[in-house]
């Protein structure tokens, strides 16, 4: 699962899917983790690998009320529960291989099919890349989890996806009315 | 022991029954036999193998990936282990089809690369390794079957990936070393194994051989991509297919030529499947085109522009500039390298060198394969090869001279850029040169001809023009620009002749062109004439070719390897040239860039440097992109305009940058004569400026951009550069807001910069920043920029134009969407005095007027806020103020009631906000407090809050509603009637629209306070008067909800006022009046049209009416209306009233006596004629009236002229024998003693016992009875029994008689008698009457 900063769309998913039992990671593609901050010109940048946790801390220290108003504490609180910190997916190329790699927006899932085209092809084993247009609100990466899963557990009835992606993607498309786009690469 | 383990080992594999077991051993089995020794291996190999046909296919996958790397290990087992991995390709479980592939790809890269070593060190490989490759090449063949035949998806795009990397394999990677690691070859893995390690003579392998067969691969993968097959083969399979080939053009540029065209010509949607997979397909395609165009390799250079071209296509020409453009600057600090080297005399040309050859193999290797018409140009190369030898000589000095050249082609450049953009033929040749060149190498044939037909002066003006085509970059390092000043300095000694100046940089677009245009003038110098200048330059490019140095020998045995004779030098020259060329593209677009800007300060210039402006803005907003490496560089670019612009206007040169402006100055005017000094030094300056001096300067330079436009605006033809400030404010960096400077232009005038034009394209562009931008920030960000701006230029418009202005509402009419702010704005707009009241006076009913067409428009226009604004709308019309609600209710009644769409919400708002007025009512006070705020969500809460009380305390209520009743009038204060007004006005209105609403405020009427009531009554008139006697009100009419009666008559008498009511109407009414209602006053509004014998009939329940009433009526029946006569005419009136029988008609005689009264009173209508009439009718009714002597006297006191008409009356009374009315009689008497002594004579009249009953009865008449009667004339009249009864003849007999009926009678005579009385009475006066 990949958002751009691993905080809201791919951490819904991851944890949505990690209570279904599948075997998940979740990843940012963006240069930082930003979160919405008091005023539009100042944004809380944190680094990726810092804890959720000390997220939490200190927005709520900054000011409790406002962003527990605008969900980012439950959300941070709920991913601390998940996973320790959020993970930029560049720099953690060492995770994996995985089978099918998840990302909620296009400009992320080009990042992610470029990184993955750019790493040496070692072990020539394929991965499906598909992206799920999924806006980064909290609503929306809700309904983008549980489609996610939806997909995932298609794609887990499979005997191999790469027979049958076609089928699965369009079965999808028509069934939840969302564009899907996917990309084949290599491990 | 070992042994017996691995035996035990192989056992349990074989006999454990569930696959996590099996395959726990089968690892533990790898472990031990990787660390073991061949011997083992090769014993326990075929045991391991057999399992291969387990019936578990993870098993099965398990052992091919073991027996994969046991393979890669021990190359020597590969004879037995690829049979089976052979037969695994063909397994039913894709998966370890898979694995068997995979194995295939690593077992085949080492093989190959450990034949290829062994060959290079000795004439002869091993027995078993020659075996082994044989077996490999087999299994190559089979995987290569299996990829391109149709199959299972699973297994092809593996084996695609295995042919990909077979591709690499066989073909030298450009960036690898072409010598074999000294490294012995175990260690293979730790450099990347590159087939040009490969040496003449190898044993096995042949590099020419090989390059073919990645060819003919290669083919076959491209294969699939074209038309016919691209149908029939999945998506995924597309997307890998498109995936390995960008991969294979980025790692082998040779390539390009041969994949691109393919995948250019792709075109997703035919190879659409069933619909809906392109995007993948599509996505793919791009990435592929984009990571093609930032392959810094030269051979990719010719494919640039249609790459571009091609994303252009696909809507992402931005990244596509991104990418060109980072590709920009690593090629230019690679050729900056280059040619520093070149001047330092050639030290390390090797790599270079080699990687041109490279290019030149691939390229003409694929020309060979796919073109045979190259062989052609092979020959003329060959002779190109000879002409460049011999005009070999000092290196250093030539390839300076070049470069050279190229500084002077630059101005040349310029000029044309700068100059007229059409110069017809030029163009058309351009692209010409264009079209041909984007077909590849299948027009390199025609691409000659062409420029061997046109003149040398129209070739050198194609290349002008081409110029304007470059991009424009800019220089990377300093070191780059030292070496400009070496140059530049050189340059001045070089005699210039423009012909040979012009060539280079054509020619280096065309690396292609160039070789064939050198042949052609090497093959045909004579004939062309084009002087010795050709041939120098023919020279200038060969030197540099050879400054490179000597060929690698390296690449000369890779070439008599391939064993094709190519002439390498021609396109290496090119590629030189072309280096040179991107260089001196830099110095282009630095030297469009400053006179761009500077001519955006200097007004009278600006009209003529359209296109220089706009590469010009181009370059800033690249500057402003923030890329930390080129921070430095951008300042030092933005600087320059900005301080020229600064010192141009003084003219007086200070600072150390004055010189370099001033020679821009000069370069302005004198289009580049002195350019080629100027070019070094304007790039010497490097000051270093704090973040806020950029960010200063930046600002400064939008500032000037956003002026320059005003010159624009006069100038005319700015529709072109809205987009771009625009598309300039979306690039700029937030801190510096240059929205700010954006909205004070159009603030500033906004008809003559065409504001809404611009003020539109900066919203829409902001729009799609922030609908683009999916990450919470910047889509925020941009949104929050785009409220702003709207709001500002909203509310300017609002607060600078006249109120009958439409910009405000067109503007909002057309922008992307409205944020919450501006509705705010018009809200204010339409309900002034709702958010501050110091707005007032700023807000007048024009504003209002203003504010409600605008959201009149919205509504009209923009469907989807359709509610939000006609929730302004609405709640304008309940404004307390009634000039902006009348204003309101008109918009909404007239324009917005009758679209269909909104109706209904209007009739419910209207409604709610009538029921509001009736349970608002007893919280009047409230009201009153609040009546200002008159927003939906507080009116909403007061109806909740009034919800409750009524349901909760009803008490409460009570004692409200007490208190109100008790408190009169002085309570109902003016405030809660027009607060009633407020809520009901917009309902009345609809009312006129839609009638049938009209019953809602019947059926509310009953239950509404006085206010209210009053405040409806006073709306009727006005309503009911529009609406007429419409079939919906006669239908409320007819069936009139109770307790609405008051309104009702109210109705009634405004629709009958002054007009003559319909039939229907008084059909209605009289059906109501017979059915329903029994009162009769709703009878009265048309009581002036009913026919005479009705009104006769209801006349009595008229009169039963309050006297006040009655008056009315009289007024009205006697005076009729305008359109009618009088119903009736006093005389009837009277005799109407006459004829009321108390008993019968069930009114008080009171009543009656009182209706007669009120007719007294009116002597001008009831006059004494009047009277007499009445008097004379009445007087002939049998029974005779009750009131008739009341009425009597009444007349004489009215009009004691009466008098004689009076007594004539009396007399006939008296024949008519009143004394047998009782009443009538005390009446008579009463008469004729107040017309005495003119009565008497009537008195006389009366038969004797009358008289003395009369007599009796009013002692005052007797004495001047008697006087009278004494007169002798008279008693000698009278008979002898009346004089008996006055005395004059006394008669005890009939005076004791007289007395006894007196007293018989007397008691009758108090007051009012009843029924019973009279009658008793009237039997009394009969019998004394026949008794006499």
């Amino acid at each position: 699962m990949v958002c751009s900063s691993n905080q809201n769309r791919s951490m819904e998913a991851h944890s949505l899917l990690k209570k279904q039992g599948f075997d998940v990671s979740s990843y940012g593609t963006g240069a930082h983790v930003k979160l919405p901050g008091p005023s539009l010109r100042e944004p809380n940048v944190y680094e990726f690998g810092t804890p959720y946790k000390h997220m939490f801390d200190d927005l709520r220290r900054k000011d409790p009320d406002l962003y527990k108003r605008n969900g980012i504490l439950p959300m941070l609180k709920r991913n601390s529960s998940v996973k320790t910190a959020p993970q930029r997916w560049q720099d953690n190329a060492a995770d994996g291989p995985f089978d099918v790699v998840f990302t909620f927006e296009e400009k992320v899932f080009d990042m992610v099919v470029e990184d993955l085209h750019n790493r040496d092809h070692v072990l020539m084993k394929t991965v499906l890349v598909i992206n799920l247009e999924v806006k980064d609100n909290h609503e929306e990466a809700a309904i983008g989890a549980r489609l996610a899963l939806d997909l995932c557990q298609e794609i887990e009835a499979t005997e191999s996806w790469e027979d049958s992606v076609d089928d699965v993607v369009s079965g999808f498309e028509k069934q939840h009315r969302r564009k899907l786009l996917y990309s084949i690469s290599f491990y | 022991m070992v042994g017996m383990m691995t035996a035990s080992l192989i056992n349990s594999a074989k006999l454990a029954l569930d696959v996590p077991s099996k395959l726990e051993h089968l690892r533990q089995l790898k472990e031990d036999l990787l660390h073991e020794g061949p011997v083992l291996l090769s014993q326990f190999l075929p045991r391991i193998l057999d399992l291969h046909t387990d019936r578990l296919s993870p098993v099965r996958k398990f052992i091919a990936q073991m027996i994969g790397e046991i393979g890669s290990k021990h190359l020597d087992l590969l004879p037995e282990i690829i049979p089976v991995l052979i037969s695994l390709l063909k397994d039913g479980t894709p998966a370890v089809a898979r694995q068997a592939i995979t194995c295939a790809i690593d077992l085949f890269r080492c093989t190959l690369e450990k034949v290829a070593i062994q060959g290079l060190y000795s004439s002869e490989l091993d027995v078993s390794l020659e075996s082994s490759w044989e077996w490999m090449l087999k299994f190559k063949d089979k995987i290569y079957s299996i990829a391109f035949q149709p199959g299972s998806d699973g297994r092809r795009l593996l084996a695609l990936k295995f042919v990909e990397s077979v591709i690499l394999l066989y073909t030298p990677d450009p960036n690898g070393s072409s010598d074999p690691p000294s490294n012995q070859p175990s260690e293979g893995k730790f450099v990347e194994f590159n087939i040009s390690w490969l040496r003449g003579g190898h044993p096995v392998l042949n590099v020419g051989d090989l390059s073919i067969q990645a060819s003919q691969s290669l083919g076959l993968l491209l294969d699939q991509l074209r038309f016919p097959t691209v149908k029939s083969i999945s998506n995924s399979m597309i997307i890998v297919l498109i995936n390995s080939l960008s991969v294979i053009a980025r790692k082998r540029p040779s390539f390009y030529g041969r994949i691109l065209p393919v995948l250019l010509g792709l075109d997703p949607s035919s190879s659409v499947i069933e619909g809906v997979h392109i995007s993948g397909a599509h996505h793919a395609l791009r990435n592929a085109f984009l990571s093609c165009l930032k392959c810094t390799h030269p051979g990719a250079a010719p494919w640039r522009d249609r790459l571009v071209d091609a994303l252009n296509e696909m809507k992402v020409g931005g990244l596509a500039e991104q990418a060109l453009r980072e590709v920009c600057k690593i090629n230019g600090s690679v050729l900056e390298g280059k040619d520093d080297s070149s001047i330092v005399k050639e030290e390390k040309p090797s790599v270079k060198s080699c990687d041109a050859v490279h290019v030149t193999l691939g390229r003409k290797r694929s020309g060979v394969h796919d073109i045979g018409d190259l062989v052609e140009d092979d020959d003329v190369s060959g002779k190109r090869v000879r002409t460049a030898s011999t005009v070999a000589e000092e290196p250093s000095k030539e390839s300076s001279r070049d470069l050279t050249s190229v500084q002077n082609v630059s101005p040349i450049g310029l000029k044309s850029s700068r100059g007229d953009e059409d110069t017809g033929p030029v163009q058309q040749l351009v692209a010409m040169f264009g079209a041909l060149v984007a077909q590849g190498e299948k027009a390199v044939g025609s691409l000659g001809i062409l420029i061997s037909s046109i003149s040398t002066d129209l070739l050198a003006e194609v290349v002008m023009a081409n110029m304007r085509h470059i991009p424009p970059e800019r220089p990377k390092d300093e070191g780059e620009e030292e070496s400009l000043l070496n140059m530049g300095s050189n340059a001045s000694t070089v005699g210039s002749d423009t012909q040979a100046k012009r060539l280079p940089p054509f020619l280096a677009r065309f690396p292609q062109i160039v070789a064939l245009l050198d042949a052609q003038q090497s093959a045909s110098n004579d004939i062309v004439k084009s002087q010795g200048e050709e041939e120098h330059h023919v020279a200038t490019v060969a030197d540099s070719d050879l400054a490179c140095g000597d060929m690698d020998c390296g690449t000369e045995q890779g070439m008599d390897s391939a064993g094709v004779p190519i002439s390498s030098n021609v396109l290496p020259s090119a590629i030189e040239n072309f280096s040179a060329t991107s260089y001196e593209i830099h110095d282009v677009g630095n030297l469009e860039s400053i006179p761009g800007l500077d001519s955006t300060a200097h007004d009278d210039r600006f009209v003529e440097t359209l296109a220089a402006s706009s590469l010009a803005s181009a370059d800033l907003e690249e500057g402003s992109q923030e890329q930390v490496t080129s921070l430095g560089r951008r300042s030092q670019l933005d600087l320059l305009p900005s301080m020229s612009t600064d010192r141009s206007e003084e003219l007086s040169p200070k600072s150390s940058l004055t010189d370099a402006n001033s020679i821009i100055s000069s370069t302005e005017t004198s289009a580049g004569l002195s350019s080629q000094f100027v070019l070094p030094k304007l790039l010497a300056p490097v000051i270093d400026l704090t973040d806020e001096q950029k960010d200063l300067i930046q600002k400064l330079a939008y500032a000037r951009i956003v002026d320059a436009y005003k010159q624009i605006a006069v100038a005319g033809g700015s529709h072109v550069r809205f987009s771009l400030l625009a598309y300039l404010g979306v690039q700029f960096p937030l801190e510096l807001d240059p929205w700010e400077d954006l909205k004070q232009h159009i603030m500033s005038d906004y008809l003559n910069h065409e504001g809404h034009e611009l003020t539109l394209r900066a919203l829409y562009r902001l729009y799609g920043e922030a609908e683009e931008e999916r990450d919470f920030f910047s889509s925020t960000n941009a949104t929050s920029v785009y409220d702003m701006f709207l709001l500002t230029v909203a509310e300017t418009l609002r607060d600078s134009f006249p109120a009958s202005d439409k910009s405000l509402s067109r503007l909002l009419a057309e922008v992307p969407y409205l944020p919450k702010s501006v509705f705010k704005l018009l809200d204010c707009l339409c309900s002034p005095g709702n958010s501050s009241k110091d707005e007032k006076e700023l807000l007048s009913g024009d504003r209002v007027t203003q504010g409600l067409s605008a959201v009149w428009n919205l509504i009209l226009l923009r469907p989807p806020i359709r509610d939000a604004c006609l929730k302004i709308a609405l709640q304008s019309a309940v404004h307390h103020s009634e000039e902006v609600r009348m204003k309101a209710i008109r918009l909404v009644a007239n324009k917005l009631y009758p679209l269909s769409s909104v109706a209904q919400q209007i009739e419910d708002f209207a409604n709610e906000m009538l029921l509001s007025v009736i349970n608002g009512a007893h919280a009047t006070d409230r009201t009153e407090t609040e009546g200002s705020s008159t927003e939906l969500q507080k009116d909403s809460n007061l109806e909740k809050s009034s919800d409750e009380h009524s349901s909760g305390s009803a008490i409460a209520k009570e004692i409200a509603s007490d208190t109100q009743q008790s408190c009169t009038s002085q309570t109902i204060s003016s405030s809660s009637i027009s607060e009633a007004q407020r809520c009901m006005s917009l309902y009345f209105a609809l009312c006129t629209k839609k009638h049938s609403l009209f019953r809602q405020i019947f059926v509310i009427y009953k239950s509404t306070s006085k206010a209210v009531k009053q405040a409806v009554h006073r709306h009727i008139p006005i309503l009911v008067r529009t609406i007429g006697s419409s079939p919906e009100l006669l239908e409320i009419i007819s069936d009139p909800p109770p307790g609405s009666k008051n309104l009702l008559t109210q109705v009634l008498r405004t629709l009958t006022d002054g007009a003559v009511p319909s039939p229907e109407l008084i059909f209605t009414i009289r059906k109501l009046y017979d059915s329903k209602v029994k009162d009769i006053e709703i009878l009265i509004p048309i009581l002036s049209f009913l026919p005479k014998d009705e009104v006769f009939l209801i006349f009595p329940h008229l009169v039963n009416l309050p006297l006040e009433k009655f008056q009315a009526i009289l007024v009205h029946t006697l005076q009729g209306s305008s359109h009618s006569g009088p119903v009736l005419t006093p005389a009837e009136v009277l005799i109407a009233i006459h004829g009321i029988d108390p008993d019968r008609d069930g009114i008080p005689l009171k009543k009656v006596t009182d209706a007669c009264n009120t007719c007294f009173e009116q002597r001008q209508i009831f006059t004494q004629q009047v009277l007499a009439k009445v008097l004379n009718q009445l007087v002939e009714q049998i029974p005779l009236p009750l009131l008739f002597m009341r009425t009597v006297l009444q007349a004489i006191g009215a009009f004691p002229a009466l008098v004689e008409f009076i007594m004539e009356i009396l007399s006939r009374l008296v024949s008519k024998q009143i004394w047998k009315y009782p009443k009538l009689w005390v009446g008579f008497l009463k008469c004729a003693l107040l017309t005495k002594p003119q009565s008497f004579s009537v008195l006389l009249q009366l038969p004797p016992a009358q008289l003395e009953n009369a007599l009796n009865r009013t002692a005052a008449l007797k004495a001047p009875l008697v006087a009278h009667a004494i007169q002798p004339n008279i008693r000698s009249s009278l008979p002898k029994s009346v004089l008996v009864v006055l005395g004059i003849t006394p008669d005890s007999q009939t005076s004791s008689q007289t007395q006894t009926t007196q007293a018989q009678i007397a008691p009758p005579q108090t007051g009012d008698t009843t029924n019973l009385d009279k009658e008793v009475v009237t039997e009394k006066a009969k019998e004394s009457s026949s008794a006499s």
